[in-house]
């Protein structure tokens, strides 16, 4: 596969895609970055696993659209930031934690971190709303899937469909995520 | 939680970018001066990015469950004792290609040939796959290629896709059906995109197996001009077949 064509291989839904960068480059990327940073065995692991999971998200987002260098440059590019920015973020070495990472990634743009009770409160929320509605939203909100594509994998009628029960699955979330909020809040003010 | 109908569809198109520059300028001048509105915009964004950070972990845990599958088929990199024992290996492999120039084919072939691993679906149920590809695939790494070999023709004849037949080639050259082997990666050439380059790396082994020299040198050529991971690999077993 040429270096765009995976790029567009990626964007267009491929998992297995995914998995074909991961294995063709994991070699190389963990005898690299274990040399240049010192790092364990299963830190290297963890920084090629985010690198890989950021890879994908900047395709999705379309931060990604054409490569000017080789996939490998572009891996061991982000990789390297990934150290880097860890390093100058903890002072000292600790191992990294991927789930505090992508949390801190994902908020990275905004000018206000979210409280973290409620972000905890959403997770619940989310793992409440049950399929086929939370593979729907996140094929939308993660995978970037146009409705056509989203009504042709999850079988509905059309795209106009899709779209109407994407805007019932928001609204179903968004009630479970209150309900949940204030059935919470009703528990800490009952400790308290 | 106020609940306006049009602000929630106003702020569920900001979220999809589906506004145009009249309906972005009220969402940015009410984010400054409506509360609600603002609350309403913040609790859509906090549900958006658990969304994403599911997404995340749920692609996480599928590269973990490759990482554990590709584990099992390569020696881990750190432990000193391995690092010893391949320096040994390496001294005593540079030392017997030193001394037994020029190099043989068949010789080269063993030393570079290592089977693609199954990157397809590693342990996992796709929705789709029957018994007998799953099978299949298990045995593939399972390292039983005699049975990997059958289900995966079979599987691929049912339900022709580009992954098996890579896998199918790998089996058929462990096992030194050389010709299948060809046939299969030829065809993979020939009837996809996805994976015409590891079929042509793959093609070139075939080559250097059977003592096809000139055409093994041919492709490795190809391939080393690309800018994939397998270029350095074919450069430096052009040099040694040339």
């Amino acid at each position: 596969m040429i270096q765009n064509e995976i790029i567009k291989k990626i964007r267009s839904g491929g998992q297995t895609e995914l998995g074909l960068v991961y294995a063709e480059y994991r070699e190389e990327f963990l005898r690299w970055i274990t040399k240049e940073y010192h790092c364990s065995d299963d830190d290297s692991k963890d920084i090629y696993q985010l690198t890989i999971l950021i890879f994908y998200d900047n395709i999705k987002q379309g931060k990604l659209e054409t490569l000017v260098s080789s996939v490998k440059t572009y891996l061991f590019g982000i990789g390297k930031n990934i150290v880097k920015e860890y390093i100058r973020k903890e002072k000292r070495y600790t191992p990294i934690n991927q789930e505090k990472w992508l949390k801190e990634y994902l908020v990275e743009e905004q000018t206000q971190a979210p409280d973290e009770h409620a972000f905890d409160v959403a997770g619940i929320a989310l793992a409440k709303l049950g399929n086929p509605c939370r593979r729907l939203i996140e094929m939308f909100y993660y995978e970037k899937k146009s409705m056509p594509e989203i009504s042709e994998a999850l079988q509905y009628k059309n795209a106009e469909t899709a779209k109407n029960q994407k805007c019932k699955c928001m609204a179903r979330l968004r009630k479970i995520f209150e309900e949940e909020l204030s059935r919470t809040q009703k528990v800490i003010n009952h400790v308290y | 939680m106020y609940t306006d109908e049009r602000d929630i569809t106003l702020v569920e198109r900001y979220f999809e970018v589906d506004l145009d520059d009249v309906g972005m300028q009220e969402v940015s001048s009410r984010l400054e001066t409506d509360e609600p509105f603002k609350a309403l915009f913040v609790r859509e964004q906090l549900l958006i990015q658990v969304i994403r950070y599911q997404g995340q972990q749920d692609k996480l845990q599928y590269l973990k469950r490759m990482e554990r599958h590709l584990l099992a088929s390569t020696p881990s990199l750190r432990p000193w004792y391995y690092l010893v024992a391949a320096a040994v290996i390496g001294a005593l492999v540079v030392a017997f290609v030193w001394l037994s120039v020029p190099e043989d084919p068949n010789k080269l072939f063993q030393a570079y040939f290592k089977p693609y691993p199954n990157a397809f679906e590693p342990g996992v149920r796709s929705l789709h796959e029957g018994t007998q590809r799953r099978q299949a695939l298990q045995a593939y790494e399972q390292g039983d290629y005699e049975t990997a070999a059958r289900g995966l023709k079979q599987s691929y004849n049912d339900h022709p896709e580009p992954g098996l037949l890579l896998l199918l080639g790998n089996a058929n050259l462990t096992l030194g059906h050389v010709q299948e082997a060809e046939e299969n990666f030829n065809l993979l050439i020939k009837n996809y995109d996805d994976l015409d380059l590891q079929a042509k790396w793959y093609l070139s082994l075939c080559y250097l197996k059977s003592g096809d020299v000139e055409r093994a040198k041919n492709m490795l050529k190809e391939l080393g001009a690309t800018e994939i991971s397998y270029a350095s690999k074919a450069k430096e077993l052009f040099e040694k077949v040339n």
